[in-house]
Protein backbone atom coordinates (compact mmCIF):
# COMPACT_ATOMS: atom_id res chain seq x y z
CA UNK A 1 0.00 0.00 0.00
CA UNK A 2 1.26 3.15 -0.67
CA UNK A 3 0.73 6.55 1.32
CA UNK A 4 1.20 9.88 1.17
CA UNK A 5 2.26 10.36 5.09
CA UNK A 6 6.35 11.87 3.95
CA UNK A 7 4.94 14.31 1.95
CA UNK A 8 2.17 15.39 4.25
CA UNK A 9 4.76 15.16 7.46
CA UNK A 10 7.54 17.74 5.09
CA UNK A 11 4.45 20.25 4.66
CA UNK A 12 4.26 20.75 7.95
CA UNK A 13 8.07 20.42 8.43
CA UNK A 14 7.55 17.79 11.44
CA UNK A 15 10.21 15.22 11.65
CA UNK A 16 9.45 11.94 11.59
CA UNK A 17 9.87 12.49 15.69
CA UNK A 18 7.51 14.72 15.78
CA UNK A 19 4.61 12.79 13.76
CA UNK A 20 5.60 10.08 16.05
CA UNK A 21 4.85 11.81 19.46
CA UNK A 22 1.61 13.02 18.06
CA UNK A 23 0.33 10.00 17.11
CA UNK A 24 1.92 8.04 20.24
CA UNK A 25 3.82 5.65 18.32
CA UNK A 26 7.72 5.11 17.55
CA UNK A 27 9.68 6.80 15.24
CA UNK A 28 10.88 3.55 13.88
CA UNK A 29 7.10 3.08 13.16
CA UNK A 30 6.80 6.15 10.82
CA UNK A 31 9.73 5.40 9.17
CA UNK A 32 8.46 1.63 8.64
CA UNK A 33 5.24 3.56 7.30
CA UNK A 34 6.65 6.15 4.68
CA UNK A 35 9.07 3.09 3.53
CA UNK A 36 6.24 0.95 2.60
CA UNK A 37 7.42 -1.73 4.92
CA UNK A 38 4.24 -1.82 7.21
CA UNK A 39 0.43 -0.71 6.86
CA UNK A 40 -0.70 0.87 10.02
CA UNK A 41 -3.79 -0.87 11.30
CA UNK A 42 -7.18 0.80 10.86
CA UNK A 43 -7.40 2.61 13.84
CA UNK A 44 -3.88 3.87 13.39
CA UNK A 45 -4.92 4.51 10.06
CA UNK A 46 -8.07 6.82 11.15
CA UNK A 47 -5.87 8.47 13.79
CA UNK A 48 -3.10 9.88 10.73
CA UNK A 49 -6.26 10.67 9.16
CA UNK A 50 -7.62 13.09 12.31
CA UNK A 51 -4.45 14.45 12.57
CA UNK A 52 -3.72 15.36 8.70
CA UNK A 53 -7.56 16.59 8.85
CA UNK A 54 -8.34 14.30 5.14
CA UNK A 55 -10.13 11.27 4.88
CA UNK A 56 -8.35 7.99 5.11
CA UNK A 57 -8.42 7.22 1.19
CA UNK A 58 -6.69 10.18 0.29
CA UNK A 59 -3.59 9.59 2.16
CA UNK A 60 -3.40 5.71 1.46
CA UNK A 61 -3.66 4.23 -2.19
CA UNK A 62 -4.17 0.66 -2.33
CA UNK A 63 -1.48 -0.77 -5.43
CA UNK A 64 -3.68 -3.34 -6.87
CA UNK B 1 13.80 21.94 15.49
CA UNK B 2 16.94 20.44 13.50
CA UNK B 3 15.54 18.35 10.33
CA UNK B 4 18.42 17.81 8.75
CA UNK B 5 17.74 14.57 7.32
CA UNK B 6 20.64 12.03 6.89
CA UNK B 7 21.06 9.82 3.85
CA UNK B 8 20.34 5.95 3.93
CA UNK B 9 24.33 5.83 2.99
CA UNK B 10 25.62 7.85 5.89
CA UNK B 11 23.45 5.56 7.79
CA UNK B 12 25.01 2.44 6.82
CA UNK B 13 27.94 4.38 6.80
CA UNK B 14 27.65 5.04 10.23
CA UNK B 15 26.51 1.58 11.41
CA UNK B 16 29.46 0.09 9.06
CA UNK B 17 31.97 1.85 11.77
CA UNK B 18 30.33 0.89 14.98
CA UNK B 19 29.99 -2.76 13.27
CA UNK B 20 34.01 -2.68 12.37
CA UNK B 21 34.67 -0.86 16.15
CA UNK B 22 32.60 -3.43 18.05
CA UNK B 23 34.60 -6.62 15.77
CA UNK B 24 37.88 -5.02 17.10
CA UNK B 25 37.33 -4.98 20.48
CA UNK B 26 35.05 -8.15 20.26
CA UNK B 27 37.72 -10.48 18.55
CA UNK B 28 41.02 -9.61 21.01
CA UNK B 29 38.52 -9.99 23.80
CA UNK B 30 37.33 -13.37 23.03
CA UNK B 31 40.93 -14.66 22.52
CA UNK B 32 41.95 -13.36 25.55
CA UNK B 33 38.94 -15.01 27.44
CA UNK B 34 39.68 -18.02 25.44
CA UNK B 35 43.23 -17.81 26.59
CA UNK B 36 42.31 -17.28 30.00
CA UNK B 37 39.56 -20.17 29.82
CA UNK B 38 42.65 -22.62 29.02
CA UNK B 39 45.15 -21.14 31.56
CA UNK B 40 42.09 -22.12 33.95
CA UNK B 41 41.78 -25.64 33.13
CA UNK B 42 45.59 -26.18 33.28
CA UNK B 43 45.25 -25.35 36.68
CA UNK B 44 42.83 -27.17 37.60
CA UNK B 45 39.80 -25.01 38.24
CA UNK B 46 37.26 -25.31 35.50
CA UNK B 47 36.90 -28.37 33.23
CA UNK B 48 36.14 -27.51 29.81
CA UNK B 49 36.71 -31.47 28.47
CA UNK B 50 32.92 -32.10 28.60
CA UNK B 51 31.35 -29.02 26.07
CA UNK B 52 29.79 -30.22 23.21
CA UNK B 53 29.04 -28.06 20.15
CA UNK B 54 25.33 -26.74 21.44
CA UNK B 55 27.10 -26.23 25.06
CA UNK B 56 29.94 -23.82 22.16
CA UNK B 57 26.61 -22.26 20.55
CA UNK B 58 24.68 -21.86 23.95
CA UNK B 59 27.84 -19.82 25.32
CA UNK B 60 28.36 -17.96 22.07
CA UNK B 61 24.73 -16.86 22.23
CA UNK B 62 24.86 -16.25 26.14
CA UNK B 63 27.83 -13.65 25.42
CA UNK B 64 25.98 -11.87 22.45
CA UNK B 65 22.86 -11.14 24.47
CA UNK B 66 24.34 -10.69 27.48
CA UNK B 67 26.97 -8.13 25.64
CA UNK B 68 24.21 -6.10 23.82
CA UNK B 69 22.16 -6.22 27.16
CA UNK B 70 24.31 -4.73 29.05
CA UNK B 71 25.34 -1.68 26.14
CA UNK B 72 21.75 -0.76 25.89
CA UNK B 73 21.25 -0.58 29.40
CA UNK B 74 24.65 1.45 29.50
CA UNK B 75 23.02 3.88 26.60
CA UNK B 76 19.66 4.16 28.79
CA UNK B 77 21.37 5.75 31.47
CA UNK B 78 22.81 8.58 29.07
CA UNK B 79 19.01 10.28 28.00
CA UNK B 80 20.97 12.67 24.91
CA UNK B 81 22.83 9.32 24.14
CA UNK B 82 19.50 7.35 23.98
CA UNK B 83 17.54 9.90 22.47
CA UNK B 84 20.42 9.66 19.23
CA UNK B 85 20.19 6.20 19.15
CA UNK B 86 16.03 6.69 18.57
CA UNK B 87 16.58 9.61 16.52
CA UNK B 88 19.22 10.10 14.25
CA UNK B 89 18.22 12.56 12.62
CA UNK B 90 17.21 14.55 15.89
CA UNK B 91 19.79 15.87 18.88
CA UNK B 92 16.32 15.63 21.42
CA UNK B 93 17.14 13.39 24.72
CA UNK B 94 15.05 10.03 25.23
CA UNK B 95 11.80 10.38 27.16
CA UNK B 96 11.57 8.96 30.38
CA UNK B 97 8.92 6.62 29.23
CA UNK B 98 11.69 5.68 26.45
CA UNK B 99 14.38 5.23 28.91
CA UNK B 100 12.73 3.09 31.16
CA UNK B 101 11.52 1.06 27.84
CA UNK B 102 15.02 0.30 26.57
CA UNK B 103 16.62 0.06 29.75
CA UNK B 104 14.07 -3.09 30.36
CA UNK B 105 14.65 -4.51 26.49
CA UNK B 106 18.44 -4.29 27.80
CA UNK B 107 17.73 -6.12 31.29
CA UNK B 108 15.65 -8.71 29.58
CA UNK B 109 18.19 -9.31 27.02
CA UNK B 110 20.93 -9.67 29.56
CA UNK B 111 18.68 -12.20 31.35
CA UNK B 112 18.63 -14.34 28.78
CA UNK B 113 22.14 -14.27 28.38
CA UNK B 114 22.77 -15.33 31.68
CA UNK B 115 20.08 -18.19 31.64
CA UNK B 116 21.40 -19.54 28.41
CA UNK B 117 25.13 -19.43 30.36
CA UNK B 118 23.84 -20.76 33.41
CA UNK B 119 23.62 -24.24 32.30
CA UNK B 120 26.74 -24.71 30.64
CA UNK B 121 29.17 -22.93 32.88
CA UNK B 122 27.72 -24.55 36.09
CA UNK B 123 28.85 -27.65 35.52
CA UNK B 124 32.16 -26.29 34.17
CA UNK B 125 32.97 -24.39 37.42
CA UNK B 126 32.09 -26.60 39.74
CA UNK B 127 33.17 -29.95 38.78
CA UNK B 128 32.03 -32.49 39.91
CA UNK B 129 28.26 -31.02 40.28
CA UNK B 130 26.89 -31.87 42.87
CA UNK B 131 23.09 -32.34 43.52
CA UNK B 132 23.35 -29.08 45.84
CA UNK B 133 24.93 -26.80 43.92
CA UNK B 134 22.37 -28.38 40.62
CA UNK B 135 19.57 -27.70 42.79
CA UNK B 136 20.57 -23.74 43.70
CA UNK B 137 21.58 -23.15 39.64
CA UNK B 138 18.07 -24.82 38.71
CA UNK B 139 16.46 -22.09 41.29
CA UNK B 140 18.08 -19.43 40.60
CA UNK B 141 17.41 -20.11 36.96
CA UNK B 142 13.41 -20.62 37.70
CA UNK B 143 13.76 -16.92 39.41
CA UNK B 144 15.00 -15.26 36.54
CA UNK B 145 12.90 -16.99 34.03
CA UNK B 146 9.96 -15.47 36.13
CA UNK B 147 11.46 -12.07 36.45
CA UNK B 148 12.66 -11.72 32.19
CA UNK B 149 8.98 -13.42 31.54
CA UNK B 150 7.47 -10.57 33.59
CA UNK B 151 10.11 -7.96 31.52
CA UNK B 152 8.62 -9.52 28.37
CA UNK B 153 4.46 -8.81 29.64
CA UNK B 154 5.97 -5.35 30.18
CA UNK B 155 7.86 -4.74 26.98
CA UNK B 156 4.99 -6.27 25.20
CA UNK B 157 2.65 -3.98 27.01
CA UNK B 158 4.72 -0.51 26.76
CA UNK B 159 5.10 -1.72 22.61
CA UNK B 160 3.32 -0.14 19.77
CA UNK B 161 1.35 -1.73 17.39
CA UNK B 162 4.70 -2.07 15.16
CA UNK B 163 6.49 -3.56 17.68
CA UNK B 164 3.70 -5.90 18.39
CA UNK B 165 3.15 -7.10 15.20
CA UNK B 166 7.20 -7.71 14.47
CA UNK B 167 7.38 -9.84 17.55
CA UNK B 168 4.28 -11.43 17.16
CA UNK B 169 5.70 -12.58 13.27
CA UNK B 170 9.12 -13.30 15.07
CA UNK B 171 7.08 -15.86 17.15
CA UNK B 172 4.63 -17.41 14.35
CA UNK B 173 7.69 -17.65 11.81
CA UNK B 174 9.61 -19.61 14.45
CA UNK B 175 7.63 -21.86 15.52
CA UNK B 176 6.89 -22.97 12.34
CA UNK B 177 10.09 -23.55 10.92
CA UNK B 178 11.26 -25.12 14.64
CA UNK B 179 8.29 -27.35 15.15
CA UNK B 180 8.50 -28.30 11.47
CA UNK B 181 12.29 -29.26 11.75
CA UNK B 182 11.74 -30.95 15.07
CA UNK B 183 9.74 -32.92 13.33
CA UNK B 184 11.92 -34.16 10.67
CA UNK B 185 14.72 -34.54 12.98
CA UNK B 186 12.42 -37.13 15.35
CA UNK B 187 11.10 -39.08 12.74
CA UNK B 188 14.48 -39.61 11.14
CA UNK B 189 15.82 -40.57 14.92
CA UNK B 190 13.13 -42.48 15.13
CA UNK B 191 13.89 -44.31 11.22
CA UNK B 192 17.29 -44.67 13.20
CA UNK B 193 18.41 -42.34 9.94
CA UNK B 194 19.62 -39.29 12.51
CA UNK B 195 21.83 -39.15 15.61
CA UNK B 196 19.69 -38.74 18.77
CA UNK B 197 19.28 -35.08 19.70
CA UNK B 198 19.89 -33.87 23.13
CA UNK B 199 17.07 -31.28 24.62
CA UNK B 200 19.69 -28.84 25.39
CA UNK B 201 21.06 -29.50 21.53
CA UNK B 202 17.52 -28.27 20.27
CA UNK B 203 17.39 -25.47 22.75
CA UNK B 204 20.52 -24.06 21.89
CA UNK B 205 19.71 -24.42 18.22
CA UNK B 206 16.07 -22.85 18.62
CA UNK B 207 17.46 -19.92 20.55
CA UNK B 208 19.98 -18.93 17.74
CA UNK B 209 17.01 -19.65 15.21
CA UNK B 210 14.82 -17.38 16.96
CA UNK B 211 17.63 -14.73 17.24
CA UNK B 212 18.27 -14.84 13.13
CA UNK B 213 14.53 -15.16 12.30
CA UNK B 214 14.00 -12.05 15.05
CA UNK B 215 16.96 -9.95 13.64
CA UNK B 216 15.24 -10.62 9.70
CA UNK B 217 11.97 -9.62 10.50
CA UNK B 218 13.16 -6.59 12.22
CA UNK B 219 14.93 -5.58 9.29
CA UNK B 220 12.53 -6.55 6.77
CA UNK B 221 10.19 -4.87 8.96
CA UNK B 222 11.81 -1.57 9.23
CA UNK B 223 12.88 -1.39 12.44
CA UNK B 224 16.21 -1.36 12.07
CA UNK B 225 16.10 2.02 10.50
Amino acid sequence: MKNRLKVLRAERDWSQADLADRLEVSRQTINALETGKYDPSLPLAFKIARLFGQPIESIFQDEA
Amino acid sequence: MIFASKSPKSRLNRRGIQALIGAVVAAPLGYLFGRYLVALEKAGAVSVAGLGWSDVLALLLAAMMAVVGLVTILVSLSRRTLGRQINPEETRPATPSQVVFYAQNGLVLLLAGVMMAIPVLTPVLFSPLSPMIASAAMTGLIALFLVQTAGNIAIWAQSDELMRRAMAEIAGVSFAILQGLLFLWAAGEKLELLPSLRLWDAASVMMAAYLVIGMVITWRRGLAG
